[in-house]
């Protein structure tokens, strides 16, 4: 009898096991649902600095290949009307374009670590793609309720090798659907340099979208908080669409 | 193509649901300049209309009120190392100014864009300088400052990936002395490559100051690439340059004085720029960019008053051979950015250095302060001049 327990409880504990998933398993989960084929979005960025002050920009942003392609073109305020951002393979090419100039510019990888027009975002945050699968080694912390849901929490650490933005990332996402609502970024010397939260999560032609997402630094006590306008995944790229000739358009 | 455009497009302009935008800037300036002090500066306000009467069509135009104030008659001798004490006067009169700066249409077909009209052109990768660039020269205390449009006929050609073929027109009177250039450009893995051939016809170094409309007849090979090593962005932009007319002239009026002057440049000669730059983890922007012009003079003792001329002209990235140019920025404060520019003459050792703090007071207004130092012996180029400080705001709308 008391062997059967025992085998009992041990195999309800394998079943239990069996049902939780693997950090790599929920990190594969969270980039397949943060990474439709297609979309086009339509957002305003609002940065709020230590002291205060608030610069609010607008820009149109697309993307595909899940991500691996994006280009972004602020169209608000007048002094940066026009400057676009193509990004390709996953942010690790990227060409600029300013139409005082007329002038495009590749940038080097270094640029990515920039923040997008004084931003909390740099170019690197706004790459899409399997950057979390191919750059981190993920381990499942904890289960947790945040915000009254219960969230996976999963630890990223970065593999040296594959030149991660970030040492190391902190992640909640929901069990639910495995969509992220948080992300705590980590320096070297593992300081919380930067806090992303994202919310106002309504399901747009079956993704999961978050409408606001809110960057904190933690070190300038700044802020950024992206707002969704518009989106959709309906939107197919034309040949040639993330190109140079297209960035200047 | 000299006015036609503006009766051809100005009714597409008007009728397409134009945009309206552009900025107002106001510039105060003084400069120490061998024993004088001078003051100066300008108001501009820049109208810019586009318009997209459809999807495939981009009609744009521009136009540029300056307003100068201060000091707006300048001699040019004050500027050339050598001849400040000669006592020869060469009046530059700098007048206020309505331009029509840029007008141009744009239709863009499945495999290629046509831009026709006067339309801004900035080809090359080099920060600082651009020895592929045969439409303009730039400054080096404002080397990211528009340039001014070129009336000219460009097509692009997509083709596969991220391969361009572009070429540019600007017509003159018949087809020889038309500015021709190709360009083709293709990427492969993270490097960009280009090359380019060209042919103008350039103004001779003598017309400044003989007013004289010869053409010198150059033809430009040359290429670039821009891309990313150990970590730092990497950029090279250079060409090899023939001129096949070398002419002696015996200057008129008022520089009858001058002993005959004679073009006496090498028939071919080479140049290029390196850049490096890289953005450091604490944010600190830094640029490094080298030049050598082999059409610029080596040794101060040969410098010559055509050249001089030239290089005032802006036909010319340079005077002399070889410069480096380095740019240094960091966002320091919220909306305020702390940079220097610094550049240097190998061949005279005559340098400058530029502190700049750039103040984003509103959204759409920047307050910049640029102060500028020199050093070198009072005859060469940029030890000439002694300081300068630099007051800028840009409004944009």
């Amino acid at each position: 009898m008391t062997v059967r327990i025992a085998l009992l409880i041990l195999l309800s504990f394998t079943y239990l096991l069996s049902q939780t998933p693997t950090g790599t398993e929920i990190i594969d989960r969270v980039t397949t649902i943060m990474s439709p084929e297609n979309s086009f979005s339509r957002g305003t960025q609002t940065i709020i600095t230590s002291s205060g002050n608030e610069r609010v920009f607008e820009f149109e942003s697309w993307a595909a290949e899940k991500g691996k392609s994006t280009l972004t073109r602020y169209t608000k305020p007048a002094a940066i009307r026009g400057q676009a951002f193509l990004m390709l393979n996953n942010a690790d090419d990227i060409w600029s374009y300013f139409p005082r100039t007329k002038r495009v510019r590749k940038l080097a990888s270094h640029a990515k670590k920039q923040k997008m027009q004084g931003s909390d975002f740099t170019y690197e945050d706004m790459g899409g793609g399997d950057v979390f699968q191919k750059k981190f080694k993920s381990t499942l912390l904890a289960e947790e309720t945040r915000d009254g849901e219960l969230v996976w929490k999963v630890e990223l650490l970065g593999i040296t090798e594959q030149d991660p933005p970030y040492p190391k990332i902190t992640l909640w996402a929901r069990q639910a659907d495995y969509f992220p609502v948080a992300l705590d970024y980590y320096d070297e010397k593992g300081f919380n340099t930067k806090s992303l939260v994202l919310s106002d999560i309504e399901m747009i032609e079956d993704y999961p979208t978050a409408m606001t997402m809110i960057m904190t630094d933690n070190k300038e006590r700044s802020s950024t908080t992206m707002r969704t306008l518009e989106v959709t995944y309906a939107w197919e790229p034309s040949e040639g669409f993330f190109s140079e000739r297209n960035l200047k358009k | 193509m000299k006015n036609w455009g503006v009766f051809l497009l100005l009714p597409s302009l008007l009728f397409g649901q134009p945009e309206f935008f552009g900025y107002f800037e106001s510039e105060a300036a003084t400069m120490e300049l061998g024993t004088s002090n001078y003051t100066f500066g300008f108001n501009k306000f820049r109208l810019d209309v586009e318009s997209r009467p459809s999807d495939n069509i981009l009609i744009g135009a521009n136009v540029n009120i300056e307003k100068f104030w201060g000091k707006t008659s300048w001699n040019i001798f004050d500027f050339l190392p050598g001849y400040t004490d000669s006592g020869m006067e060469l009046i530059e009169n700098i007048r206020d100014t309505i331009l029509v700066d840029n007008m141009y249409m744009r239709v863009s077909f499945p495999g290629a864009d046509l831009t026709v009209g006067r339309q801004q052109i900035s080809p090359g990768v080099g920060y600082a300088w651009n020895p592929t660039d045969i439409f303009n020269a730039k400054s080096l205390l404002k080397p990211s400052y528009e340039q001014t449009g070129v009336p000219a006929i460009r097509v692009e050609i997509p083709l596969m990936g991220r391969t361009i073929l572009s070429s540019v027109v600007q017509p003159e009177d018949n087809w020889k002395n038309s500015t021709k250039q190709v360009w083709f450009k293709y990427g492969l893995g993270a490097f960009d490559f280009g090359f380019t051939l060209a042919e103008l016809q350039q103004p001779s170094p003598t017309s400044i100051l003989l007013g004289d409309a010869f053409n010198v007849k150059r033809t430009l090979t040359g290429g670039s690439f821009v891309g990313e090593l150990f970590g730092w962005g990497v950029w090279f932009e250079g060409a090899q340059n023939t001129l096949d007319t070398l002419v002696t002239f015996t200057p008129l009026g008022p520089a009858s004085s001058l002993d005959p002057l004679e073009i006496q440049i090498d028939k071919t000669y080479l140049e290029y720029a390196l850049g490096v730059d890289h953005t450091f983890d604490n944010s600190i922007y830094l640029l490094v960019e080298v030049l050598h012009n082999g059409f610029g003079v080596k040794h101060k003792s040969e410098l010559r008053l055509q050249d001089y001329l030239y290089s005032l002209s802006g036909k010319g990235n340079s005077l002399m051979q070889d410069y480096a140019f380095f740019y240094a920025m960091h966002p320091t404060f919220d909306y305020i950015s702390l940079s220097a520019i610094a550049f240097a003459n190998f061949n005279d050792n005559s340098s400058a250095f530029s502190p700049m703090v750039d103040w984003n007071v509103l959204e759409d207004t920047n307050l910049s302060f640029q102060g500028s130092v020199f050093w070198g012996d009072d005859d060469t180029e940029f030890g000439l001049q002694d300081w300068g400080l630099t007051i800028n705001v840009t409004s944009n709308f």
